[in-house]
């Protein structure tokens, strides 16, 4: 056998390494507590945008329709589809399409549309997972393929993109789990598995694939585990070995409180119909409406170019130059107890002037 | 200021960054303190504005994979920040390596020292292997030891995961006197045993004190290899030939055994060291059979890591520094002060060369090369 071909797949994992992961521990979430994030981060973008139409035209708040939380989470459902559109053109595999979803969907835990429009945090999310999950492509041919893209554009947002990621790239996604669960129901000749279940077994997995997909447009994944997720999806396809498999797994794994754990049939039909009820791609006229609203209700100071945003850049400007007067003043006065002998900056690898300890 | 940029700042308030200690290919590396607890860390800052396809793959997978993975044999990370086009690694303070202890003709190392960094280095090891990561950058260099004599896994810039056997991989990785002979026949699919050549020849350096596999150059590699453990023959490696980059050598090299070159080893010792050296690397020990490889349990038990040897010159440096932090606690008012002006100063004073010389830009320059699908 030659050594450069595929070897065959290694053992699965003894440990549940998942519990480990940055994904268990900060991005599980309940079904309130989901809720109650995005219904705070809307009051609160609410409340500081009006005050920025306020501050700049006292009373053009008030008849502003803003987004609630519904709404935004519409919008943003609506561009994890434009995600799996983009991915089909650019013939990105499954990992890097369900990973941009992820952070697609984890950024706007911590942001606002009112604040990025979703079209663009989709673009930049997409980019940055072709590289964390080692896909990489140029920005130049990635941008020169999407329409009205420059590379600043992509590139003006990966930080704030990571930054709200908390620089968690790693994600556990649930097609994988379901590749582990189509490979050993078959080999492990559960009763009600077919003769031909070999052969079919490529198909079952297609459509259980399909079914994953569409959990990507729901909050599956803050609520379950990946392999909850993918039993779910095989479920909707053959519910009968998934029964089975579920049984064969459970009474392996009694003494290890895996991933699969007691209670997990509840879950699973919960799942089955969170993705039959939400894994659909909102309609169209309704997006549209929330767009045109948003494009009332956005923060003005996020809107390059606009007077608040002006204003704002300045603002910040100001500090940034109070902050270097500051360190000039305090390293030439010979704060330092033993004299002069500055360090020189030099040009190099990093931004020396960046004085990240002043505030 | 919005929620995402409040966090990061109230992240960043909580590391003070002291003097610069070291430069690699894309970062500068401080020492800074934990400003609640006084601890020792190091800040790893990488400008991101200077690549024009964002944020570099060298940092993005160093982050992605410290970010998961917490054991004691395995650097920690312990933060992550930016400012403003820099983005900043925090990670636990690990001022030497096994290259510079290698490299310290006034230590010398008992039989029991050398198990004891090889069990740790196989310990971080396995725990990748156990996460579906590969290291692919083994090396002396890249393994750093704490000021406790714990050995950490350090320098992910590398790493990737292989969760998916079939997978295409690039073979333009680990550096070259520890790249294993799959890699320099081009092979694409590969997993886990590169790593363990690369220990194996770790573990042969520690013994000898020089680099046991030095070819001069990509070509030579192979041929060092097959002159130190002799030409592969189809049986011990069915298949390599048909790897894309192998030409027929001109010399058929034989087999000589380890203990030719390894006379103080002892049998256990050697039987590892072959192990990780097998040419088929399916055949080569898993990080996981090697530690419960006989070697580790024989007399004599490994060092304990407070006991391992030091380098002189780190040693110094840390009393110094020491010195100086004391020095500065007492003019100071709180653990929080800035000790960056004097210090950088002082450091000066000292230079030691080793922090020059640490800092060789030792990446191979395919590192930023991305990955042919
Ligand atoms: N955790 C750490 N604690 C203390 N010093 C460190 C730490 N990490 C790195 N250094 C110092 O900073 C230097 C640069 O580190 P870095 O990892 O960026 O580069 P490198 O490993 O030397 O080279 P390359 O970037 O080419 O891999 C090191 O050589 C070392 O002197
Ligand atoms: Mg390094």
């Amino acid at each position: 056998m030659s050594v450069d071909s595929p070897s065959p797949a290694p053992a699965p994992p003894k440990k549940p390494l998942y519990e480990a992961s940055t994904q268990f521990k900060h991005w599980r979430y309940s079904q309130e507590s989901l809720a109650d994030v995005r219904s705070k981060l809307n009051e609160a973008a609410v409340a500081v945008i009006r005050q920025t139409f306020e501050a700049y035209e006292p009373g053009s708040s008030s008849n502003v329709s803003f987004l609630n939380a519904n709404e935004e989470h519409l919008l943003v459902t609506f561009y994890v589809t434009r995600i799996t559109q983009l991915c089909g053109h650019f013939r990105f595999p499954e990992e890097v399409e369900a990973t941009a979803a992820t952070y697609l969907k984890r950024f706007y835990l911590k942001n606002t549309v009112m604040d990025w429009h979703p079209k663009n945090v989709m673009l930049t999310a997409l980019f940055l997972a072709t590289k964390t999950t080692n896909n990489p492509i140029s920005l130049e041919a990635y941008t020169h393929n999407i329409p009205n893209t420059s590379p600043s554009d992509v590139l003006d947002l990966e930080f704030l993109i990571a930054q709200s990621l908390g620089f968690e790239f790693a994600v556990w996604h649930a097609h994988r789990a379901l590749w582990g669960i189509c490979l050993t129901s078959a080999l492990q000749q559960l009763p009600s598995i077919p003769p031909d279940y070999a052969k079919s077994q490529s198909s079952v997995y297609d459509t259980a694939l399909n079914h994953v997909r569409a959990s990507r447009l729901t909050d599956a994944e803050f609520l379950y585990t990946p392999s909850q997720i993918a039993l779910a999806a095989f479920s909707l396809t053959a519910p009968e070995i998934a029964q089975q498999w579920l049984e064969s797994k459970q009474t392996l794994s009694e003494s290890s409180p895996t991933k699969i754990g007691s209670g997990v049939l509840g879950s699973i039909e919960t799942i089955k119909s969170i993705i039959i009820n939400a894994g659909q791609r909102p309609e169209t006229e309704a997006v549209r409406e929330v767009d045109r609203r948003l494009r009332l209700c956005k923060n003005p100071e996020k809107v390059v170019g606009s007077k608040a945003y002006l204003a704002r850049k300045a603002e910040e400007e100001k500090k940034a130059e109070e902050r270097r007067s500051r360190k000039v003043a305090s390293t030439g006065e010979g704060v330092d107890p033993f004299g002069d002998e500055l360090d020189q900056p030099k040009p190099s690898l990093v931004d020396y002037d960046d004085d990240d300890d002043d505030d | 200021m919005d929620a995402v940029e409040r966090e990061n700042a109230d992240r960043q308030k909580r590391w003070a960054k002291e003097q610069k200690v070291g430069e690699g290919t894309y970062a500068v590396v401080y020492r800074g303190r934990e400003v609640a607890t006084n601890r020792k860390i190091a800040i790893k800052k990488i400008k991101v504005g200077q690549f024009k396809d964002g944020l570099d793959m060298s940092a993005i997978r160093e982050v992605k994979y410290l970010r998961e993975l917490k054991h004691q044999n395995v650097i920690e990370l312990l933060d992550v920040f930016s400012s403003k086009t820099n983005l900043n690694l925090v990670l636990e303070f690990l001022d030497s390596d096994l290259e510079m202890i290698i490299k310290d003709r006034s230590l010398v190392f008992l039989p029991a020292d050398i198990k004891s960094w090889m069990a740790m280095t196989f310990r971080g090891l396995e725990f990748c292997h156990r996460n579906h990561i590969l290291h692919r950058d083994l090396k002396p260099n890249n393994l750093l030891t704490a000021a406790d004599g714990q050995l950490k896994l350090a320098d992910f810039g590398l790493a990737r995961d292989f969760a998916d056997p079939g997978h295409k991989m690039t073979c333009q990785v680990i550096t070259r006197w520890y790249r294993p002979p799959e890699l320099l026949l081009n092979a694409r699919y590969y997993g886990s045993a590169v790593d363990i050549w690369s220990v194996g020849c770790i573990f042969a350096e520690l013994m000898l004190r020089i680099p046991y596999l030095a070819g001069d150059s990509d070509i030579n590699q192979l041929d060092t290899i097959f002159r130190a453990l002799g030409t592969p023959t189809e049986q011990e490696w069915p298949g390599h030939t048909k790897l894309p980059n192998w030409h027929q050598p001109s010399t058929t090299y034989p087999k000589t055994p380890l203990r030719d070159l390894f006379t103080a080893a002892s049998a256990d010792a050697l039987n590892l060291l072959g192990k990780c050296l097998v040419y088929e690397p399916r055949k080569r020990i898993s990080a996981l059979e090697a530690l419960k490889h006989p070697y580790f349990f024989a007399i004599p038990f490994p060092s304990h890591p407070s006991k391992l040897p030091k380098c002189a010159a780190q040693v110094a440096v840390r009393a110094a520094e020491d010195a100086e932090q004391a020095n500065i606690d007492q003019n100071s008012t709180g653990p929080g002060v800035r000790a960056a002006e004097p210090g950088s100063r002082k450091r000066k004073l000292n230079s030691p060369e080793e922090f020059r010389a640490r800092s060789i830009a030792r990446r191979l320059d395919f590192a930023k090369q991305a990955n042919s699908p």
